[in-house]
């Protein structure tokens, strides 16, 4: 059997954005599996919520019988604060795009800045919901939705960290051009998410 | 090729005979399904019947059709057979209609037995609230049955254990409940099962419509002795179950005798009353089965012994040796004290 | 014609092959040379893709074909730990009030038996087929993510290990394989039995979503040009449907281990009906993940057994088009029919019917894939080797287990019917028929591909005929046992049931399967050093895993093809046409579009590395200890991070610039403007 070349592939690139690059499709399929993860933990609480005539329950201390409906500020601070992160995550994504080192650079440090604090704000986020998590089943499965979404914070900040300081102190080639728009898409995802999140955890009690 | 078929063929046709005599042979009998006693069981009896039959033709058709295509076989090396790439356009037509026309057939098919599911369905679940003749509560603990009688009249509400006094042709409505695991309330000639789960209240209504003794077994895995979870469903001509019943709601017979006397008294004084509770002595607790009418029950240890005497000191002294790790704790009595109390026990009528 | 006319005829004709060839090529290099270049390319690729040696080479190979073949050994060996499991079981269960294991050590075993045959032997081998496979059939040198494979491995070694090591220190798991709660909850299973179990899972599970990532990712953009998504292997297409159910269903089962590791060891309250939890929400989440599971470890055995049969019936598939629709549709509708394990609960009706229909309706798919197969198979003249052999078993075995579990799918049917021993031979019939007799059928037809050496056929058929015949001994009779009232999960049974004989038929079926097995490994033993030498293409096959030598190199393809067909080699050209350009001196292959293959990238491969199993080692130090502390995840976590950090930011062997930044030219071919691939 002999062979013949048809196709000369010498001047391919290596790296591309989007759907060229298998690292996009090994991200969305990780995204895939968090997005399946939470849905499921989504049903979960509205399927723990049939047990309950009142939700929140009540406190039991309290002389009078109170829903203690999470308190909104830390959370709604929170929700500002990652959706302005957007802004410069979406600089950083489109300067990544057209090669602009400078403004990936100062895009992934206040995203970053973002980060940290938003996850500081999600630790005072707990205390606003009136139940630890051994409380009873509400305060089980409002720790865990606000837990996994911190643990996501937590990986997205330090992951932004990490290419930041690769960016300052090393190459900004198209690898990590690549990397960097990679990481845009991991936060609008985190954000988007955890507006579904901050929709259910704040309002649907308030909605009866 | 045409006489290996046919032996072949013969061969299997010996063998699924002997298989079906062997797997039919043990049709009848207690515990089974396919041996119903009540409309509830008979209904799903027959369903059985139904689906094994349209099931089994299926899957012959299948088979036959797999062993014809198997037809031209040969020994030699297919190496130097070409592969076609490009077979006979009618010749694939015909397959494709064979098959458009089988996967038709099964869709059709499968929308009957759907059908006729749904229908069985709805007669076991029509009409539930009514379905009581009788009204009993099971709650299924680790590894034993309380059962409690209802009734308007709260002279007639009684709690007993492990057996069920129905009477014939009357539909028994069960309320059922799970106190610790998950367990699963089945008595195949009667009925199908339903889980008893803790939390959850689950509805199963069944009605025997000859007289018999029908055994029942936990169907799901609750822990150490599920084996030995089992319960008998006694059904009894309405005369001979009111008798039962009437004698059932009484308090404990008084012990008669010194022994029954003395009997009693090491019944109240050990760790027996941290468990089981008798009627008309302070025993109250119900974390074990209830007592008061021990001896009128045909087993102990939920359908795991014969209630004699013999059963009842062995299951005293060491019930770990008959089914371990359940919760009762091995006893040391003297001979004396153990002989009182088994008289006092089977006073317990 | 004179014998110096035809010698000379002879030479002037090689002269102008080898013009024409020097022509194809387009290269200037003098034809004698030809040969030469080629083979110092071949030795500069072996070079490049050789693999690491040594201990240290153990731990950092990211070859697949070595990740793969260890998943297949591993879970063998986990295979044949799962039978010994089902002979003690079946030994205690062959007469009435038997005591050779006690109540304790028979709930154990049933519990591990479960486990291991699902999590530890069925979906990481059907997984490890893909990965060994999918990069062959679709023509690429690796997978699409080399190290993130060989981090799956390691995961799974070590939750086997866990839960074994639990098993033999007897604080085995014993709730059962699906642990229900309350009985696997914090009150009711005390100890950390049913913590090993639930991290256990999370590290398979783990496994498997990494293998699932993988094979898409090779799937879909690692493909040869030409290779459009219409032919595309059935095999590689099983594999991808089945990758995406696993990225679908097992965040089902996280939630659920992790709800019942939460509620055991940090006092949460899911499953707690007194603090309005539930214990049905339980096994919503398992049955969401479970039954999507039995479909994942049968779907990739349809895809062993299409192209056994293509190349058995020597003849194009029949019907491509309805096999691949089959493929998806019954991994769609296998998503709509968990609460079938849940008939006995106090779910409505109304819920509970719309299940039962699904649960009917994904029969179709399924007969339309049979009849497809049985349609290729009409007519032709049939050599039934020992993966033909098997197939054939499937068909008997697995419609057998199909037609009970449409009996299981009706409702009022299945209250008598489950948890009893019918469902334990339903389940068998379709797992072990639908599974793993394709699967040996594939062990069989791909072992020269692996090895080199042809498999014994006459040992071949000992261990079918062995396997079949033992198989329906032990489970046929079952059906009636379970129709005579036979629960589950029982450790003994009483006298007067009668149900002695057919469990001592069951029992003695167990060792005659088992001696079927034990043939097979025999065989592969032989085989290994005697077996007859096999080519590249011993079954004269028509994918491209067979266009390469047996075993294969390292870098499996010199040249990349191009495909011309959904049968490549069978229509494979005189010359065929390959892909020029990809570097010999670093590792790389070829990325393409997802739709019709078209080239995109030179894509990275990257080589060996020790991250991989330090990654595993950070999660197993947060998920082992993290059963007897919180603070072990936090410590892990931290261990983990600081690994993924060295692992994306330090491989030094990440090649990071283009090809047009180095200015790099493929040195035995010059470019012609004509051949541009497409721009991006």
């Amino acid at each position: 059997m002999t062979t013949r070349a048809v196709i000369d592939v010498t001047e391919l690139p290596r790296h591309e954005f989007d759907t060229y690059d298998p690292v996009w499709w090994g991200n969305n399929l990780l995204l895939a599996i968090e997005t399946s993860m939470f849905a499921i933990l989504i049903a979960t609480y509205f399927y723990l919520r049939q047990n309950f005539q009142l939700w929140p329950p009540p406190v039991a201390q309290l002389t009078a019988t109170l829903r203690p409906l999470p308190e909104l500020g830390y959370g709604t601070a929170n929700t500002i604060l990652l959706l302005l992160g957007c802004i410069p995550m979406v600089l950083a994504d489109l300067a990544a795009r057209r090669g602009d080192r400078r403004t990936s650079e100062i895009g992934l440090v206040i995203c970053a800045i973002c980060g940290f604090g938003a996850i500081v704000l999600r630790s005072f986020e707990y205390s606003a919901v009136y139940f630890r998590w051994d409380s009873n089943a509400y305060g089980s499965v409002v720790w865990f939705m606000l837990g996994m979404h911190m643990l996501h914070l937590m990986i997205l900040t330090t992951e932004t960290v990490l290419l930041a300081i690769w960016i300052f102190n090393r190459e900004y080639d198209m690898k990590h051009r690549v990397d960097i728009v990679t990481v845009a898409v991991y936060w609008y995802w985190v954000v988007a998410i955890w507006l579904f999140l901050y929709a259910i955890i704040y309002f649907t009690p308030r909605l009866g | 090729m045409i006489k290996t078929m046919s032996t072949t063929l013969h061969t299997c046709k010996r063998l699924v005979a002997l298989t079906a005599a062997l797997c039919f042979s043990s049709c009848g009998g207690i515990q089974s399904a396919i041996n119903p006693a009540g409309p509830n069981a008979q209904s799903l009896s027959r369903l059985w019947w139904w689906f094994f039959v349209v099931c089994s033709i299926v899957f012959v058709l299948v088979m036959v059709a797999l062993l014809l295509s198997l037809r031209n076989r040969t020994r030699e090396s297919s190496e130097l057979v070409a592969p076609v790439l490009e077979p006979p356009a009618e010749a694939e037509r015909r397959r494709r209609n064979v098959i458009i026309s089988a996967t038709t057939l099964s869709g059709i098919t499968l929308f009957v037995l759907l059908v006729v599911s749904f229908s069985a369905g709805r007669s076991l679940t029509a009409d539930l609230p009514h379905k009581n003749g009788l009204n009993v509560d099971v709650v299924g603990h680790q590894w034993w049955w309380e059962v409690r009688y209802k009734d308007v009249d709260a002279s007639n509400i009684f709690t007993t254990a492990n057996e069920i006094h129905i009477p014939v042709g009357v539909p028994v409505l069960f309320s059922l409940q799970g106190a610790d695991v998950i367990h699963s309330f089945w008595v195949p000639n009667l009925a199908g099962k339903k889980d008893l789960i803790p939390g959850k209240i689950n509805n199963l209504w069944l009605q025997a419509d000859k007289p018999g003794v029908y055994r029942g077994q936990c169907a799901e895995y609750c822990g150490m002795q599920h084996a030995q979870m089992a319960l008998w469903i006694v059904a009894e001509p309405q005369e001979q179950f009111n008798a039962w019943r009437q004698a059932q709601t009484q308090t404990s017979i008084p012990p008669a005798s010194d022994s029954l006397k003395r009997g009693q008294q090491v019944f109240l004084s050990s760790t027996c009353v941290m468990c089981h509770a008798i009627n008309g002595t302070p025993a109250g607790s119900n974390i074990g089965p209830n007592l008061t009418h021990i001896a009128t029950r045909n087993t102990i240890g939920a359908a795991t012994l014969a209630n004699t005497r013999d059963h009842m000191a062995q299951w005293i002294k060491d019930s770990q040796s008959v089914k371990p790790g359940n919760k009762m704790p091995q006893n040391n009595f003297s001979e004396a004290d153990l002989q009182a109390l088994l008289d006092y026990l089977q006073s317990l009528k | 014609m004179s014998h110096e006319e035809e010698q000379k005829d002879l030479v002037s004709h090689k002269k102008a092959q080898k013009a024409q060839e020097r022509k194809a090529f387009r290269t200037t290099i003098a034809d004698d040379d030809l040969e030469a270049a080629m083979e110092g390319e071949r030795q500069e690729l072996e070079r490049t893709w050789a693999r690491p040696t040594g201990i240290r080479g153990w731990f950092t190979d990211t070859d697949h074909k070595v990740i793969a073949m260890r998943y297949i050994k591993t879970a063998f060996v986990f295979f044949i730990f799962g039978g010994i499991e089902a002979a003690l079981m079946r030994i205690q269960l062959s007469r009435p009030n038997n005591h050779f294991l006690s109540p304790d050590q028979y709930n154990q075993i049933f519990t591990v038996h479960g486990t291991t045959m699902m999590f530890l032997f069925a979906v990481p081998i059907v997984t490890a087929m893909g990965i060994y496979l999918v990069p062959l059939m679709v023509g690429a040198r690796d997978v699409a993510f080399p190290r993130l494979n060989l981090f799956g491995y390691f995961i799974y070694l070590i939750g086997g290990i866990f839960l074994y090591t639990g098993f033999v220190l007897n604080t085995g798991p014993d709730a059962g394989w699906f642990a229900y709660v309350p009985l696997s909850g914090p009150a009711y299973s005390p100890g950390k039995r049913v913590d090993i179990w639930a991290q256990m899972i999370t590290f398979t599970e783990i496994s498997a979503l990494v293998g699932a990532i993988v094979v898409i990712g090779t799937a879909f953009k690692m493909r040869a040009p030409g290779m459009t998504l219409n032919r595309l292997p059935l095999f590689v297409w099983a594999q991808v449907v089945t990758s995406f159910m696993i990225i679908f269903a097992m965040p089902a089962v996280m939630l659920a281990s992790g709800f019942l590791a939460s509620d055991r060891l940090i006092d949460t309250h899911f499953f707690n009906p007194a603090e309005g939890g539930d214990a049905i929400l339980y096994q919503h989440l398992f049955w969401f993940f479970g039954h999507p599971e039995v479909y994942i470890i049968f779907i990739p055995a349809l895809g062993f057994i299409s192209p056994i049969i293509v190349t058995f019936a020597r003849r194009k598939i029949f019907g491509y088009l309805a096999l691949v629709l089959s493929l998806i549709s019954t991994g769609f509708i296998g998503f709509g029919l968990w609460v079938h394990h849940m008939f006995a609960t106090p779910i409505p009706q109304l819920g509970q019917s719309f299940f039962s229909a699904a649960s009917m309706m994904i029969a179709i798919p399924s007969g339309v894939q049979i009849f497809c197969w049985i349609a290729t198979l009409w007519g032709s003249k049939l050599n039934i080797k020992t993966p033909l052999l098997f197939v054939l078993g499937f068909f008997a075995i697995f419609v057998l287990g199909g037609l009970t579990g449409v009996m299981l799918a009706s409702v009022p049917l299945d209250l008598q019917i489950h948890d009893t021993f019918f469902v334990v031979a339903h389940l068998h019939y379709v797992l072990i028929g639908g599974s793993v007799f394709p699967l040996f059928g594939a062990l069989y037809y791909w072992f020269p591909k692996w090895t080199g050496r042809m498999l014994s056929e006459r040992a071949g058929r000992w261990n079918f005929w062995l396997m079949f015949i033992g198989f329906n001994l032990v489970f046929f009779p079952m059906h009636q046992l379970g129709l005579n009232g036979m629960p589950r999960r029982v450790y003994t049974y009483l006298p007067e049931t009668g149900w002695g004989t057919l469990n001592l038929i069951a029992s003695i079926g167990a060792f005659i399967l088992a001696s079927g097995v034990a043939v097979f490994v025999v065989n592969v033993v032989w085989a290994r050093r005697a077996g007859i030498v096999a080519g590249a293409n011993p079954w004269k096959a028509d994918s491209l895993e067979w266009s390469i030598p047996s075993p294969p190199p390292n870098y499996n393809f010199h040249n990349i093809p191009v495909v011309q067909g959904r049968y490549p080699i069978w229509q494979m050209t005189v010359d065929a046409p390959v892909v020029r350009g990809l570097s010999t001196t670093k590792r790389e292959t070829l990325v393409t579009s997802v739709m019709d293959a078209q080239p995109e990238l030179r894509f990275d491969i990257p080589g060996p590395s020790i991250w991989p199993l330090m990654v595993a080692l950070g999660a197993t130090v947060a998920l082992i200890p993290g059963i007897f502390t919180p603070w072990a995840f936090l410590v892990g976590a931290i261990l983990t991070g600081a690994a993924l950090t060295a692992w994306f930011f330090g491989d030094p062997n990440y090649e990071n610039k283009t090809a047009r930044e180095t200015g790099e030219r493929s040195e035995t071919v010059s470019r012609t403007p004509e051949l541009q691939p497409k721009e991006v």
